[in-house]
């Protein structure tokens, strides 16, 4: 009985141990994957993004208006997103020749800028010809047709390049990517055009849209409000990711911190009491 | 008379003394401000206590409408002196004012609106509210479930008495007495915090100054203190308000807040561009509101709002002109109001894009 005793004694002892063990070693996980957060939220936020995460972002760059000492951009110091224009015509140049349309459609291209998206190019192959340093017909051959293959390159762009379901899978990559020139997007009839400009190429199929948006209607301007005034003009693909719009039309959002609750008020939760039908 | 009770008297003689000795120090002191206070608004500003020697001056400054140039001018001047000792940065106080032939009105697109209150932090960041205790924020996001919005006949038609077999002789509660056309604030949520927004099922109205034709604010106040400018935009002297908040009362939006305490500004947040009746730090005990961001909109620049907006759900523009953003929405999009039935004619659209 004895010796019965003392094993049992071992064994609450030795489950006491892992018991302690386990919660100091739970401490020590919890409080590492607690302390970065803290770091991060000291540090100033300079390189924000502007509309959606990771299709275009700004650095932030202090003093850039002379009078009054302005930064180009107010970021929040939440979410990193840009809250605040200073300058909003930074770092950007003119839009370049728009197709003049004579009806209600016609646009107010005269002082229009856009943020330029073709050094974005540079980021995958990190070469000054961009996508061309290995899409130059040796190093990649020109693909014959546009026959839909699996992929093995750029699965971060289309993680499967069989369901690349634009246009409910009607179109693959090269009907819009140019195939001899992999620097340019392309349309139906083979012409060419800047990655600067992707609503030529978007407008070609979403009229409807490309119309609201020259009228002024869709999409988002910055700068004056006057008709004629210096504007910049957001492009189809500041805001849309045409590779993964079908899975995802918007890319959902971190939201900036709720108002301050009146004074006396613990939470929030009366309003979620008559959630649904009343 | 006892020793005691002529103490009490001398006592009082002496407290007489006092009280007469301290009303002629008023009296010759306030005598001497007003004399000074001309003069006390050219003086240096102590970065200290910078209110100090200015506010007398401001004190019996009239209406700022009703000043003459030479007035204005001297306001403007106090104003920037003691800003830009407080701030410790150059501030400018503008006060450009409408320009002819505008009517500033604003557009939103709902369906677009993805709830992520960037706008409602913008217009913190540039008009200079107070940060914390109290915290003001001049546009609210109101997160709603779906279903809310309904113009349908059904709908509008709700609240009439039924037909009975005798006659008409119900009560006649008026159109639609349970439910509101467009969207009804009953279930709205304006203190969510999702992770991620959109939420599904929702969907999402930010609300601020509707900047109304017939403003019933402007109505409501005592002093005039709030009135509607040439371009449309309904406007505040922050100097002749009285802070009796009977505006707020009349306001059906909710878009006026009111300064409970000393605003809490940090000097290296504060925007140095001001306008007079726009973003210019205010004091405690007055009113502020959305004014379409009347320093930026008067130079030809959009609110800060729409510029924030990631969506584009936000169009600002000149209602006089055709070709402007806001009448191309008025001319192609399902636009409604918000209370329209209250007959308050805002110029601040909801669209459906």
């Amino acid at each position: 009985m004895d010796s019965l005793h003392k094993s049992s004694k071992i064994v609450v002892l030795v489950l006491c141990g892992f018991l302690v063990g386990g919660l100091s070693t739970y401490g020590i996980a919890y409080s590492a994957e607690e302390k970065p957060a803290e770091i991060k939220s000291t540090q100033p936020v300079t390189d924000c993004f502007e509309s959606r995460i990771g299709y275009s972002s700004v650095t932030g760059v202090e003093s850039v208006d002379s009078k009054y000492g302005y930064p180009n951009v107010k970021c929040s110091q939440t979410t990193g997103a840009v809250l605040w224009w200073g300058d909003p015509f930074y770092g950007t140049i003119p839009m370049g020749e728009m197709p003049e349309i004579t009806d209600d459609t016609r646009g107010d291209f005269a002082n229009a800028v856009v943020k330029p998206r073709e050094p974005q190019l540079q980021y995958f192959n990190m070469g000054p010809n961009g996508c061309k340093t290995c899409h130059d017909g040796k190093m990649v051959p020109f693909p014959k047709g546009n026959k839909p293959r699996l992929i093995g390159m750029h699965q971060d762009i289309v993680e499967n390049s069989l369901k690349l379901m634009h246009g409910h899978g009607a179109l693959w990559c090269l009907n819009c990517h140019s195939a001899t020139n992999r620097n340019r997007l392309v349309d139906r009839q083979g012409t060419e055009f800047s990655f600067n400009q992707p609503q030529k190429l978007c407008g070609s199929c979403h009229g409807e849209n490309y119309i609201d948006w020259r009228k002024g209607v869709h999409g988002k301007r910055i700068g004056s409000w006057a008709t004629g005034g210096k504007k910049r003009w957001w492009v189809c693909t500041e805001c849309h990711n045409p590779h993964t719009v079908q899975a995802t039309r918007f890319n959902r959002l971190k939201p900036e911190p709720p108002p301050a609750l009146p004074r006396g008020m613990k939470n929030a939760n009366y309003e979620r009491v008559g959630d649904g039908e009343h | 008379m006892s020793k005691e009770k002529i103490k009490e008297s001398n006592e009082a003689d002496d407290l007489q003394q006092g009280r007469r000795e301290f009303l002629k120090n008023v009296c010759a002191s306030s005598v001497a401000a007003l004399v000074a206070a001309p003069a006390s608004a050219e003086a240096a500003v102590d970065p200290a206590n910078p209110d100090a020697d200015v506010t007398v001056a401001e004190f019996f400054q009239g209406h700022f409408i009703l000043m003459s140039d030479e007035e204005k001018k001297q306001a403007i001047a106090r104003l920037e002196k003691r800003y830009s000792a407080q701030y410790g940065k150059k501030t400018t106080v503008s006060d450009v004012p409408a320009p002819e032939g505008v009517l500033f009105g604003y557009a939103l697109d709902i369906s677009k609106c993805i709830g992520c209150r960037r706008c409602v932090h913008a217009c913190v960041k540039e008009n200079n509210q107070s940060r914390h205790d109290p915290e003001v924020q001049w546009i609210q996001v109101m997160k709603m479930p779906k279903g809310n919005i309904s113009f349908t006949t059904e709908q509008l038609d709700k609240g009439y008495p039924e037909q009975s077999e005798f006659g008409d002789y119900g009560v006649q509660v008026g159109g639609n007495a349970y439910k509101t056309a467009g969207f009804s604030t009953e279930d709205a949520q304006n203190y969510y915090n999702d992770d991620l927004v959109p939420d599904k099922d929702f969907f999402y109205v930010p609300v601020q100054c509707q900047q109304c034709e017939k403003p019933p604010c402007v109505k409501a106040c005592p002093v005039r203190a709030t009135f509607r400018d040439h371009a449309g935009v309904v406007l505040i002297d922050y100097n002749w308000c009285i802070g009796c908040r009977m505006c707020q009362l009349a306001c059906p939006y909710h878009a006026r807040r009111f300064n409970w305490g000393e605003p809490n500004l940090p000097a290296e947040e504060m925007n140095p561009k001001t306008h007079y009746f726009g973003n210019r730090p205010r004091m405690r005990g007055v009113m502020e509101k959305c004014t379409f961001c009347v320093q930026r909109t008067r130079e030809g620049r959009n609110p800060a709002c729409l510029e924030a907006c990631p969506v584009g759900a936000r169009k600002f523009g000149n209602l006089l002109d055709p070709e402007s953003d806001v009448r191309r929405v008025l001319a192609t999009k399902r636009v409604f109001r918000f209370k329209e039935e209250y007959g308050t004619y805002p110029k601040f659209f909801y669209y459906i894009g």
